[in-house]
C-alpha cells in the first residue's frame, strides 16, 4: 500500500510563494509557464493583424498576440520547411531571415516581424528555381543526415556568409555554433560554407 | 569525388549524394508534425511533479475556462482500452490507465484546444494534488530493487562465461581491479517528438517520427482493441532518431483516443522538457572489470559485473558483456549484470545501447592494463587478437580489426606518440593520444519489400523501413538500380508507411542489410522472369544460358554479348511493368519469422546468435590538447578506420561514422542527465544545459574505411554502421586525457573539473 507521506497542492501561486521550500515545485508546462502571468488575463486572448511578408509573398493574419513567428510560418501559412526543435532559442532549427539578418524566428513574436521581409529556406532557391549556392554546397559536402536541422543550418549559414564570419574554417565553427545537428555533420557544414562562401557574397 | 564523397575503395558502392538530398535542402522534406491536416487541434501534455505515489486530484476548472479549449483527457479516459506492453512499446506504464504515478514527468493529462497558445494555456492552469511518496532515483539512494539482468529479457538470455576465472585471475601476475561508470544520457535529436491522429470513420492514420511503422500499427492496434488493418502509421522522414523513436510511447494511444473522442484530428507536440521524461534515454550503468595477463601481454581472466538503472515496472536491460566477453582472446571470462529499480521512466536503446557503456568499461580497463604492462595500448590489442571468440569458441566470419588499426595509425602517425605520460606539449597545452576498439555485432531480421522494374527503364521501391538520415532510401534505390542495371535517377523508393511491405524496426543497425537483401531479392525475381522470357525460344537472345545473363545500361546481356533492350525484353512477356514481392527471411530464422515480421516483432538473427559470430570492428585513434592552468580539454583531432563489410555508399557511411565519432565525443565530454537524488528528477531538461557538441567543439575527423569482403554475414554482405562509430570514441578520449595528464578518469563524462589537481 503507498505509504500517505504528504498531500501537496500545487498551482502556479504556491510555486511562487514556496519555490524556497517546495521540493516539488515547478511549472506544469515548462516551455512558456515562465512567461506566463500568474492568474490568466483577458489582455493576452487578443488577437491582431499581422501583415507578413515572407518570401516576397504578402500574407495577412489574425493572431493570437502570443504566436511566435515560428509557428506563424508554419501553422498559419503553410511554410513547413522552418523547423521547430526546441522553442527555446537554444538549437537554431528555426533560424530564418529577417531583412537579411538572421533570426531565431521562435523568439520572435509574429507581430515583431509585421511589416518586416521575412525569408525562409523555401524562399532561398531562385525564380528559377535552380539551387542557391549554399543549398547545392550542402549537398555535395553531404553536411546534412536526418536533414532536420538542415534549413536553419542553410539560413544560418547564409546570415554567417553575409555578416562576414566566414573568413576561416575556425570561425565558421564558432559563427555556426548557434546550430545544433545532433546528426553531427558539423565538419561537412564547415566545407559546405567554404565551397559555397565566394558566390553567396555576390548572391 | 571528395572528403565528403571518398573514392569506393574495393566492395564499395558508389558516393552517390542521397535521393532525397534536394528535399532536405529546399525546405520539402516533410517530418511528421510538417504534414498538413484540415481542422486540426492541438494537444499539449500535462505531466505529473513527482516520482512515485498517486494522484490524487485534478483540478481543471480553470483550465476549461481557456477560450478554445476543447478537452482534457486523463486518469479514466482510457478506459475501454489496453495498456501498453513493454516491448514494441517503451513501458509497460500506461499512464492514464490508472492513478499510480511511477516517475517524475509521467503524463497525467491531455489538453486539447483549438491554438497552440490556447492548450499551452489551458495545460499551465491545470493543478495536481498527490498521494506523494518518497522516490528513490537511481543508484545509492534508498528502496531500489535489485534484480539478474539474466534472463530479464529475451534479448539477454544469460550471463557469459568460460573457463576458470577466479582461478586464472589469482594466478595472473599482472592485474587490475577497478570501476567504471557512465551517466544518464538523452537522445535529443533536434525534431521534437509528436503524434498527430486523425480518424476516417473507423479507420486510424498516424503520422508520427517512428523507426517502426509496422511494430507501432499493430501494438497502437492491440491498445485501442481494433483490427490492425485499421491502423496505418505513416513518417516519411524522421528528423534524428538514434533510438528514441524506436519503442511507442504511451502518448500515441491517448492522442489517438482524444481525436476520435472529440471527432477531429489532434497533434501534440512534445516540448523539449516534456521530452525527458515521457521519452525513453540511456540510462546509467556502473561496472566492475578485473583483468589478469602474463608478462608478456596475454590475458588469462577477463571479469566484468555490470549494474544498470530501469524503471519499477519494466525490467529493460542491454547486457553488453554479450560482447565485451567476446572481443579478445581471453582465456576465462567471467560476467554479471544486475538491473536496479527505480522510480524512473523505463529507460530504452539510445545509439549501440550495450556497446556504448560497456565497451566504454572494457576499453578503458585495456588501457589500464596496458600501462600496467608497459605496453603500447594497441600492440596489447594485438597480442590479444583471438582466432576464435571466448564464449562458444566459434570462428568470426570476418575480423578486420588490426586492419583497422594499421591505418588508423598510419593515418593519425602514431608512430610520433611518445609513450610517457605527460611527455608531450605544445606551449601551454599538454597532448595526449589514445585509442580504443569499436565493434557492434551485425544484425539482420527478416524483410518484404516489392520492386517494381518498367519498361522504359524505370524502377520503384516500397519497403516500409524509415529513413532516420542514415541513407537507407538512397542504398536500397543503389540496390535496385545496381541489379536491375538501370540508372540511379530511374529509380524512385517509398518508405516510412506501414502500408506498405513491412520492415523490421530500424535498430540495431540491420536496415541496411536487411533492407538491401530484401530488395536483393525482389530485384532478382524480376531478372529471372525478363531472363526466361528473352531466352526461350523465338525470344531476342534465345538459347541464351540465364546463368550467365545480366542486365545492364537498360539492356539484357548474355554472356556471349548479345543484348537486347528492356523495351523489347518487356515486349516479349506482353507487358510494361514486372512487379516481384519479396519477403527475405536470414539464413537460421524460425519458421515463425515471417509471421512474427507482419506483427511488428521482428526476430533478429546474426551478431553471435548464428555459426560464426558476426561483428563490425573500428580503431579510434584520439589526441587531446588539456590546457595546463584551465585545464580546458580540446579534441583537435581524432581518426576511426572501420571494416563494416560491403560499403553500399562510401558518402552516407563515411557521414554516419564522422557523426558516431562525434556522438562519441559528446559522450566523452559533455553529455549527461543530472538526476536530483532528493526527488528523482532531471534536472537538466534543455539543450542548453544538456550539453551535445556544437560545431565549435569539433575539429578534424577522419574517417577511413577499410575494404572488408564477407560473403557469408548475408546475402547482401553488409555490416550495419550507424553505432558502429560512437563506441569506442569514450574510451579513446579517456585513454589521451590518461596519456596527458597521467589522471584516470573512470567516470564519465570528463570535464575539466576531473582534472585540477
Amino acid at each position: 500500500m503507498a505509504n500517505r507521506l504528504s498531500r501537496i497542492r500545487l498551482s502556479r501561486r504556491n510555486f511562487m510563494v514556496g519555490s524556497a521550500t517546495a521540493a516539488v515545485a515547478m511549472p506544469l508546462v515548462g516551455a512558456r509557464a515562465g512567461s506566463q502571468p500568474e492568474r490568466p488575463s483577458e489582455t493576452i486572448r487578443y488577437t491582431a493583424p499581422v501583415k507578413l511578408t515572407i518570401n516576397h509573398q504578402p500574407y495577412e493574419l489574425n493572431l493570437d498576440l502570443r504566436t511566435t513567428l515560428l509557428d506563424a510560418i508554419r501553422d498559419h501559412t503553410g511554410l513547413t520547411g522552418t523547423k521547430k526543435g526546441c522553442d527555446h532559442g537554444q538549437c537554431g532549427a528555426c533560424t530564418v531571415l529577417i531583412n537579411g539578418t538572421r533570426v531565431l524566428s521562435c523568439l520572435t513574436f509574429a507581430v515583431m516581424a509585421d511589416g518586416r521581409e521575412v525569408t525562409t529556406i523555401e524562399g532561398l532557391a531562385r525564380e528559377d528555381s535552380s539551387l542557391h549556392p549554399m543549398q547545392q554546397a550542402f549537398i555535395d559536402c553531404d553536411a546534412f543526415q536526418c536533414g532536420y536541422c538542415t534549413p536553419g543550418q542553410i539560413m544560418s549559414a547564409v546570415g554567417c556568409v553575409h555578416e562576414g564570419h566566414a573568413a576561416s574554417e575556425g570561425e565558421i565553427r564558432e559563427y555556426m555554433s548557434g546550430n545544433l545537428c545532433r546528426c553531427a555533420a558539423y565538419p561537412n557544414v564547415v566545407a559546405a560554407i567554404l565551397q559555397a562562401r565566394d558566390e553567396t557574397r555576390k548572391a | 569525388m571528395s572528403k565528403e564523397a571518398p573514392a569506393p575503395r574495393e566492395n564499395m558502392g558508389a558516393p552517390v549524394p542521397r535521393f532525397d538530398a534536394r528535399l532536405k535542402v529546399t525546405g520539402g522534406a516533410t517530418y511528421p508534425a510538417d504534414i498538413p491536416v484540415a481542422d486540426l487541434a492541438y494537444g499539449v501534455l500535462v505531466t505529473s511533479l513527482v516520482a512515485r505515489g498517486s494522484l490524487a486530484q485534478l483540478h481543471t476548472d480553470k483550465a476549461a475556462t481557456v477560450p478554445g479549449f476543447l478537452g482534457l483527457f486523463r486518469h479514466g479516459d482510457m478506459a475501454g482500452t489496453q495498456p501498453p506492453k513493454f516491448g514494441v512499446a517503451a513501458s509497460s506504464i500506461g499512464p492514464l490507465h490508472g492513478d499510480r504515478i511511477f516517475h517524475d514527468g509521467q503524463i497525467i493529462a491531455l489538453v486539447v484546444a483549438e491554438t497552440y497558445e490556447a492548450a499551452m494555456e489551458a495545460a499551465s492552469l491545470v493543478t495536481a494534488e498527490y498521494d506523494e511518496e518518497r522516490p528513490s532515483a537511481g543508484f545509492d539512494t534508498q528502496g531500489t530493487e535489485t534484480t539478474p539482468g539474466a534472463g530479464a529479457s529475451p534479448l539477454f538470455g544469460e550471463d557469459v562465461h568460460a573457463g576458470d576465472f577466479d582461478a586464472a585471475y589469482a594466478a595472473a601476475p599482472v592485474k587490475i581491479d577497478e570501476h567504471y561508470s557512465t551517466p544518464t544520457q538523452h537522445h535529443n535529436p533536434i525534431e521534437l517528438f509528436s503524434t498527430t491522429a486523425a480518424w476516417r470513420g473507423d479507420q486510424l492514420t498516424i503520422y508520427e517520427p517512428t523507426q517502426n511503422v509496422t511494430g507501432w500499427k499493430t501494438e497502437l492496434s492491440r491498445q485501442l482493441g481494433i483490427d490492425p488493418n485499421r491502423v496505418r502509421v505513416i513518417s516519411p522522414y524522421v528528423g534524428g532518431a538514434f533510438g528514441s523513436k524506436g519503442p511507442m510511447t504511451a502518448r500515441t494511444a491517448i492522442v489517438a483516443v482524444a481525436a476520435r473522442r472529440l471527432g477531429r484530428p489532434v497533434r501534440c507536440v512534445v516540448t523539449r522538457m516534456q521530452a525527458y521524461g515521457t521519452q525513453t534515454y540511456r540510462a546509467e550503468t556502473r561496472h566492475r572489470v578485473r583483468i589478469g595477463a602474463e608478462r608478456g601481454g596475454h590475458i588469462t581472466a577477463f571479469g566484468h559485473e555490470g549494474w544498470e538503472v530501469t524503471s519499477r515496472p519494466d525490467a529493460y536491460v542491454v547486457g553488453g558483456t554479450i560482447a565485451t566477453g567476446r572481443l579478445y582472446a581471453y582465456g576465462s571470462v567471467a560476467t554479471h549484470v544486475d538491473l536496479v529499480h527505480a522510480d524512473r521512466n523505463t529507460p530504452g536503446y539510445m545509439r549501440s545501447p550495450p556497446e556504448t557503456p560497456y565497451v566504454y568499461a572494457l576499453e578503458n580497463a585495456m588501457d589500464e592494463m596496458a600501462v600496467a604492462l608497459a605496453m603500447d595500448p594497441i600492440e596489447f590489442r594485438r597480442v590479444n587478437e583471438p582466432t576464435r571468440e571466448p564464449i562458444g569458441g566459434k570462428p568470426f566470419s570476418s575480423r578486420s580489426l588490426l586492419a583497422c588499426y594499421d591505418e588508423a595509425s598510419k593515418a593519425f602517425g602514431w608512430s610520433d606518440r611518445e609513450s610517457a605520460v605527460g611527455s608531450m606539449r605544445d606551449g601551454d597545452w599538454m597532448i595526449g593520444m589514445g585509442c580504443a576498439t569499436a565493434v557492434y555485432p551485425t544484425n539482420i531480421a527478416p524483410c518484404a519489400a516489392r520492386v517494381q522494374l518498367m519498361a522504359d527503364g524505370h524502377a520503384r521501391v516500397q519497403c516500409g523501413c524509415h529513413e532516420i538520415g542514415t541513407g537507407i532510401r538512397t542504398v536500397a534505390g543503389q540496390m535496385a538500380a545496381e541489379r536491375l542495371g538501370v540508372e540511379l535517377t530511374k529509380v524512385s523508393v517509398e518508405m516510412g508507411d506501414s502500408a506498405l511491405p513491412p520492415a523490421p524496426v530500424s535498430g540495431g543497425s540491420n536496415s541496411t542489410a536487411s533492407v538491401c537483401s530484401a530488395v536483393m531479392k525482389a530485384c532478382d525475381a524480376i531478372r529471372n522472369r525478363l531472363f526466361l522470357a528473352v531466352s526461350g525460344e523465338g525470344a531476342p537472345l534465345a538459347g541464351a544460358a540465364n546463368s550467365g545473363m545480366s542486365l545492364g545500361n537498360g539492356q539484357v546481356i548474355a554472356a556471349d554479348g548479345r543484348t537486347v533492350t528492356l523495351a523489347d525484353a518487356f515486349a516479349t512477356l506482353q507487358t510494361v511493368l514486372i512487379e516481384e514481392y519479396a519477403e527475405f527471411t536470414p539464413k537460421g530464422a524460425s519458421p515463425q519469422a515471417l509471421k512474427k515480421l507482419y506483427a511488428g516483432q521482428p526476430e533478429f538473427r546474426g551478431g553471435e546468435r548464428d555459426d560464426a559470430v558476426k561483428y563490425a570492428f573500428g580503431a579510434e585513434l584520439v589526441e587531446v590538447r588539456i590546457h595546463t592552468l584551465t585545464r580546458e580539454i580540446r579534441i583537435p583531432r581524432i581518426v576511426g578506420a572501420f571494416a563494416a563489410g560491403r560499403i553500399m555508399n562510401p558518402r552516407t557511411a563515411r557521414s554516419q561514422l564522422m557523426g558516431g565519432m562525434i556522438w562519441g565525443i559528446g559522450s566523452a565530454l559533455q553529455e549527461e542527465t543530472e538526476v536530483d537524488p532528493r526527488n528523482a528528477r532531471y534536472v537538466n531538461k534543455d539543450l542548453q544545459d544538456y550539453l551535445v557538441p556544437v560545431n565549435a567543439d569539433i575539429g578534424d575527423v577522419q574517417v577511413i574505411l577499410v575494404p572488408e569482403t564477407d560473403p557469408q554475414v548475408n546475402p547482401a554482405g553488409v555490416k550495419g554502421l550507424g553505432e558502429l562509430g560512437n563506441v569506442g570514441t569514450p574510451a579513446a578520449v579517456a585513454s589521451a586525457v590518461y596519456h596527458a595528464t597521467g589522471i584516470r578518469v573512470r567516470d564519465l563524462p570528463i570535464r575539466l573539473d576531473n582534472l585540477l589537481t
